[in-house]
C-alpha cells in the first residue's frame, strides 16, 4: 500500500443508509440541535411523491417544516435571496436537501446566507474562505447525482464554492427514495463515482483514508452497476447511491483529476450528462497516463476486478489489464442498454470540431494545470475510440 | 461488498498524518479559531520527550497556555476538574490531549467542563446530553492501538462518589487528530505488539460483527493490511519510520472501524481478563483474537474467511480454496503471535497461562477463569457478537485460550 | 408563493397503538417469567433493588415500565414513565423502526447492531435486561419466529418451555 510523506483527510459526513433511514430524521436533527427544517427540492422530485414519503417519516414527531419545490435547473442568486427570507420568516433551522444536482448547490448556498456567513455570497466565492460552521445541513439523494452533492464543492451561476462545511452534516440514503431511472441517469452517476474515484485511487497524491472509500466505491460500482441498469436491482440501487456518497468524499479530499475536468466541460459544451462524457473518457485518461510519473495505476485492478484477477496477474500487466477491464465495462453497458450508453464521444454525438473547444475550456481556466495537447490527443482517441497508446497488447480477459 | 440492511457511520475527526504532521498543529487550530492550547499528557509521556517534540514543533506558531502532566493510569473525576482550573486560570482557548486511553478520556472530560462551565459534570453525562459542539480539542496518539483519537466516548471516574460516568456524543469527537511517526519511534517492541493486536482486534471484529457496514468494512481491511504488512518489520526495525506511521494509520483506521460497528466476544472476555488479572488491555486482544473467530465460525465463516486477503495478501487468499479461508485467517493470526513472540525475545504471550508480570509471576491463574467467564456476562460488546454468548461459552473459551489449544468447536452449543 | 409551504407532520395513531399493546403484553410477560422462570429471577435478582427500567419509542412513546421494588418483587409498573427515576432507559429511534421489532423483522441485537435504538444506563444491568427479553421471547414465541429473533433457540426441556409458557401466557393476561 503506497503511503504518503504527508497527508490530511477530513470527513464530517454521517451517513445513514438502509430501510427506514428517513424515519431517523427526528432523532438526527435532535441531536444537530434543530427543529423546524426547510426541505428544498424540484418539481420532479415533489410529483414522484418523494417529498410525501420525507413528511410522513416526521409522522408522530410534532416537527412543523417548510418546504420549497420550485428549484430550477439553474438557481440564481435572486432565488437564493428570497428564500433565505422564507427560512428566516417561517422560523426554519436547519436544511433538507432533496434530490442532486441543482438542488443541493442551492441548498448550500442558501446554508452559507441564512448561516450569515455572509449574507453576500460574492465574498466567500473561491477556495476555503467560509471559516465557520453552517446551520445543520441533510442530504437526501434520489437516484440522480452530478458527484459534487457529499462534496466540499458548490457553485451558483458564476460562482462557485470550496469549504469542508459545505459538506452535508447527514446523508440520508433510503431505498423508498432511490427510483428506478432510465439507463442515462443510473451510468452518468455511476461513471462520476467510478472516475472520482478511480482518480483518487491512483492519483499521487493519494493516502490511506482516500483510498478506504474509493476501494469500497469502485467495488460496489463494478459489481452493480450492469445488473442495476438491466434489472433496476433494488439493492444494487442502494448499492450505487453508497458508492456516490463515498465518492464525493474521496472527491473532497483528492486534487480534481483530467477524467473529471474534461468529462466535465464536455457535459457542459455538449449538453450530455456529466458522467456519461467522465465514462467515457475514464479508460482513455488512465491509458494515457498509465506510465506517468507518481501515478498508481496497477493498484487499481484489485477494487475493480477483484482478488483472483489480481492475483494471476503479473505485476507489469496489472495497469493495463484494469484498463482493459473497464474498456469492458463500457462495451457491457452499451450491449445491455442495445447501444443506449456510447462509447465514444462521437457516438455521443459531439462534433470534431467542439474538441477543442472542450480542451480549451478545460485548460483555459489555468488552475486544472494540464496542457491543451494532452487534452487534445485523449479527446480525440476517446472521439474516435481509439486506444491512446496504440492499444493494449494484452490477451482481453473474458 | 456486504451492504447491510441499515446502517449508520461517522467518523468526524479530521487527520493529519506524516513524519512532520506535528508541525501543523498551530494551522489547524487557526482554522478552529483557536490559539493558546493547554496540552494534557501523562508523566510517562512527558518522560519519554515526547511532549518536549511537540511543544518544539509548534511554539512558534502557537501561545502554549500551559502544559501539565499529571494525568493519573485512571482518568479522575478530580484531575478533570483540576485541569480545567488550569485551563481557565491560563485563559487557554483548547486543548491539546498527548498521550493515551486516559489522557484522551481525561481531556473529553476536562473539555465538557470548561466548554459547558459545568459544575457537576455527571449532568453530562448518557447519549443525547451534550447539545452543542465544545472547544477545539486536539489529540495526538502516542501509542498505535486503542484508536481513542477517533472515538466519541469518555469514561471519568468519581473515586469520592464511585461512580463511573460514561459520556457518548459526536461532540466529544476530537476535531483533529495527529498521527505523526515522531510519537511511536521509541515505542518498546513488546508494546508496539500488544498495541498494534489491539488495533487489529477492532478491525477484525468490527468486520465480522453483526454491526459490520461497507464503510467500516473499508476502513477494516486497509486497518488489517497496514498492521499486518508492518508491524513484524517494525519490531525487527524498529527505528522504521514508514511502518510507525503505517501503524499509526491501521489504529486509527482500526478506531473508525469499531466505533461504528463495535467488537464482540474476544472484547467481552478480554475486558474481563483485564479488568479481573491487570493483564494490558492489547495482550488480552491477541491472544483472544483467534478463540473468538473460531467460536462465532458457524454464524461468520464467510467474513472472517475474506479477511484471508487483506492479512496475507492476494495471493495466499486465492490459492486458499474457498471454504478453508476462514481457517487460514485464524491460522495466519495464530502465526502472527508466534511470530511477534519470536521476535520479542518471549515477551509476547501466545495464551492465556504465558501471561507474566515484570517480577514472572503467572497473572492469570487458572482458578480465575470462572470469574472472568461471569465477568464477561456484564459486557456490552455481547450485544454485537454474531454468536450467542452464554457463561459455559465464555467459559469454554477461556480455558482453551488459557492453554493455547484451538478451540473444539464440535463443543460449541448448536452446532 | 406556492412553490413554498409548510405543513405540519401528522401521525400514526394505529402503529402507535399496536406497538402500545405489544409494549404492555412484554412488560406484563416480564413479571410473569420474573416468577416462573429461574434464569429470570437469577438475572433480576443480581439487579439493585428498587431497580426500574423503561422501553419506548421516540419522541413521545408509547412506554412500558418494569421494576424491581424493595421487597425483590417484579412488577410491571405501568406506561407513564413521566417524574420517575428510571435506572435503564432504551428508547427506540422512531414508532417504524419500533414495528420492525415488534413485527419480528428486527430482533434486539439486530437492531442495536443498526443504531436503532438509544440505551441510557448501566451496561451490565442493559446485558441482563437484554438476556430477560430474549428468554421472553422464547416463551412467548412460536419456535419458527424466536428463532430469527434470538441468535441461539435454546435447547430447553419440554416442561420449561410448554409448561412454562401456558403459565407465562395465563399469568400475563391477568397480570399477576
Amino acid at each position: 500500500m503506497f503511503f504518503p510523506d504527508n497527508y490530511e483527510f477530513y470527513c464530517p459526513v454521517k451517513i445513514n443508509s438502509g430501510n427506514r433511514a428517513l424515519e431517523h430524521l427526528p432523532v438526527e436533527l435532535d441531536a444537530l440541535n434543530a427543529r423546524k427544517p426547510l426541505i428544498i427540492t424540484d418539481r420532479e422530485i415533489a410529483k414522484k411523491g418523494l417529498i410525501k414519503k420525507i413528511a410522513g417519516a416526521f409522522k408522530d414527531s410534532g416537527i412543523t417544516m417548510g418546504i420549497f419545490d420550485g428549484t430550477p435547473l439553474v438557481p440564481d442568486l435572486k432565488l437564493v435571496r428570497r428564500l433565505m427570507n422564507n427560512y428566516r420568516d417561517t422560523g426554519c433551522d436547519s436544511i433538507i436537501a432533496v434530490g442532486g444536482g441543482a438542488v443541493v448547490d442551492m441548498a448550500k448556498a442558501l446554508n452559507v446566507v441564512v448561516s450569515g456567513r455572509p449574507e453576500d455570497l460574492k465574498e466567500v466565492a473561491g477556495e476555503d474562505l467560509i471559516k465557520n460552521p453552517l446551520r445543520p445541513f441533510v442530504f437526501v439523494p434520489t437516484a440522480s447525482w452530478t458527484g459534487f452533492e457529499t462534496s466540499r464543492f458548490a457553485t451558483l451561476g458564476e460562482l462557485s464554492f470550496s469549504s469542508h462545511f459545505l459538506m452535508p452534516d447527514l446523508v440520508v440514503i433510503d431505498p423508498r427514495m432511490i427510483t428506478s431511472e432510465k439507463a442515462n441517469t443510473v451510468v452518468s452517476t455511476a461513471m462520476i463515482a467510478l472516475a472520482h474515484c478511480a482518480e483518487a485511487y491512483t492519483c499521487p497524491a493519494k493516502n490511506p483514508m482516500t483510498d478506504t472509500y474509493a476501494y469500497a466505491a469502485m467495488q460496489f460500482v463494478t459489481e452493480n452497476l450492469a445488473n442495476v441498469i438491466k434489472s433496476g436491482d433494488k439493492k444494487g440501487r442502494l448499492a450505487l447511491a453508497n458508492a456516490a456518497t463515498m465518492a464525493g468524499i474521496a472527491f473532497s479530499n483528492s486534487p480534481r483529476g483530467m477524467v473529471h475536468e474534461l468529462g466535465w466541460t464536455a457535459g457542459d459544451i455538449s449538453g450530455l450528462p456529466h458522467g456519461i462524457c467522465m465514462g467515457i473518457l475514464l479508460p482513455y485518461i488512465l491509458e494515457y497516463n498509465i506510465n506517468s510519473e507518481g501515478h498508481h495505476m496497477s493498484d487499481l485492478l484489485l477494487p475493480i476486478v477483484g482478488p483472483e484477477v489480481y492475483a494471476g496477474t503479473a505485476e507489469n500487466l496489472k495497469a493495463r489489464r484494469a484498463i482493459n477491464f473497464i474498456y469492458d465495462m463500457q462495451h457491457d453497458v452499451h450491449d445491455i442498454t442495445r447501444g443506449g450508453i456510447p462509447l465514444t464521444l462521437k457516438d455521443a454525438g459531439i462534433s470534431k470540431d467542439a474538441l477543442q473547444c472542450i480542451a480549451g475550456a478545460t485548460v483555459g481556466d489555468g488552475h486544472t494545470g494540464f496542457n491543451l495537447d494532452d487534452c487534445m490527443v485523449i479527446l480525440e482517441h476517446a472521439w474516435e475510440g481509439k486506444p491512446v497508446k496504440g492499444g493494449l497488447q494484452l490477451p482481453v480477459h473474458s | 461488498m456486504y451492504l447491510p440492511e441499515y446502517y449508520e457511520f461517522c467518523c468526524r475527526v479530521k487527520m493529519i498524518a506524516g513524519h512532520d504532521a506535528l508541525e501543523k498543529i498551530p494551522e489547524a487550530l487557526a482554522q478552529l479559531h483557536a490559539g493558546r492550547p493547554l496540552i494534557i499528557t501523562d508523566k510517562g509521556v512527558s518522560g519519554a520527550g515526547l511532549v518536549d517534540t511537540v511543544v518544539d514543533a509548534i511554539k512558534d506558531g502557537v501561545d502554549i497556555g500551559a502544559m501539565a502532566d499529571d494525568v493519573p493510569q485512571d482518568s479522575s473525576l478530580k484531575v478533570v476538574n483540576h485541569l480545567a482550573d488550569v485551563y481557565r486560570d491560563n485563559k487557554c482557548d483548547s486543548i491539546i490531549a498527548v498521550g493515551g486511553g486516559s489522557v484522551m478520556d481525561t481531556a473529553k472530560g476536562v473539555n465538557i467542563v470548561v466548554s459547558e462551565n459545568a459544575d457537576d459534570l455527571m449532568k453530562f453525562s448518557g447519549a443525547g446530553a451534550l447539545k452543542r459542539a465544545l472547544r477545539p480539542l486536539i489529540v495526538i496518539p502516542t501509542t498505535s492501538g486503542t484508536g481513542s483519537e477517533v472515538t466519541l466516548v469518555a469514561v471519568v471516574k468519581d473515586h469520592e462518589r464511585h461512580l463511573k460516568m460514561a459520556f457518548a456524543s459526536y461532540f466529544l469527537l476530537p476535531n483533529v487528530a495527529i498521527l505523526d511517526s515522531r510519537m511511536t519511534l521509541t515505542l518498546p517492541p513488546a508494546i508496539t505488539a500488544s498495541t498494534a493486536m489491539d488495533a487489529m482486534a477492532h478491525a477484525v471484529e468490527a468486520y465480522t460483527g453483526l454491526a459490520k457496514n461497507p464503510m467500516s468494512d473499508a476502513n477494516a481491511i486497509a486497518a488489517i493490511s497496514l498492521i499486518s504488512n508492518n508491524l513484524l518489520n517494525v519490531l525487527k526495525n524498529p527505528s522504521d519510520r514508514e511502518g510507525r506511521l503505517a501503524l499509526a494509520n491501521g489504529a486509527t483506521l482500526a478506531g473508525a472501524a469499531f466505533s461504528n460497528s463495535m467488537v464482540g466476544v474476544v472484547h467481552a472476555l478480554g475486558h474481563a481478563t483485564g479488568s479481573m488479572c491487570g493483564v494490558p488491555h492489547g495482550v488480552c486482544m491477541s491472544i483472544l483474537l483467534p478463540y473468538g473467530l473460531e467460536y462465532n465460525m458457524r454464524k461468520n465463516a464467510h467474513f472472517t474467511g475474506e479477511l484471508l486477503l487483506p492479512l496475507a495478501g492476494a495471493e495466499v487468499y486465492v490459492s486458499t480454496p474457498k471454504h478453508l479461508r476462514a481457517e487460514g485467517a485464524i491460522a495466519y493470526i495464530r502465526k502472527m503471535n508466534q511470530d511477534i513472540h519470536n521476535a520479542t525475545d518471549g515477551r509476547h504471550a501466545r495464551f492465556l497461562e504465558e501471561v507474566k508480570d515484570r517480577d514472572g509471576k503467572r497473572m492469570v491463574p487458572r482458578e480465575k477463569l470462572e470469574a472472568i467467564a461471569g465477568a464477561a456476562l456484564d459486557d456490552g460488546s455481547i450485544f454485537y457478537n454474531p454468536e450467542e454468548c452464554d457463561y459455559e461459552d465464555f467459559l469454554m473459551i477461556i480455558r482453551a485460550a488459557w492453554e493455547g489449544a484451538p478451540l473444539d468447536r464440535t463443543l460449541i452449543k448448536g452446532v | 408563493m406556492d412553490d413554498f409551504k409548510e405543513i405540519t407532520s401528522g401521525n400514526k395513531p394505529f402503529k402507535r397503538a399496536y406497538v402500545a399493546i405489544m409494549l404492555w403484553f412484554v412488560g406484563r410477560a416480564i413479571q410473569a417469567a420474573a416468577r416462573v422462570d429461574k434464569n429470570v429471577k437469577g438475572e433480576f435478582k443480581k439487579l439493585p433493588e428498587g431497580f426500574t427500567f423503561c422501553l419506548g419509542v421516540l419522541p413521545k412513546g408509547p412506554y412500558m415500565i418494569v421494576g424491581k421494588n424493595e421487597k425483590g418483587r417484579v412488577k410491571y409498573l405501568g406506561w407513564e414513565p413521566g417524574g420517575r427515576r428510571i435506572d435503564l432507559d432504551m428508547k427506540i429511534k422512531s414508532i417504524e423502526a419500533a414495528i420492525l421489532m415488534f413485527t419480528f423483522q428486527e430482533s434486539t441485537a439486530i437492531a442495536t447492531a443498526r443504531d436503532r435504538m438509544i440505551v441510557d444506563g448501566e451496561v451490565p444491568h442493559a446485558c441482563a435486561i437484554v438476556r430477560v427479553l430474549d428468554i421472553g421471547e422464547v416463551y412467548l414465541l412460536p419456535k419458527f419466529i424466536a428463532r430469527q429473533a434470538v441468535k441461539r433457540y435454546p435447547a430447553w426441556s419440554f416442561g420449561r418451555k410448554y409448561i412454562g409458557r401456558v403459565r407465562i401466557y395465563f399469568r400475563s393476561i391477568l397480570g399477576y
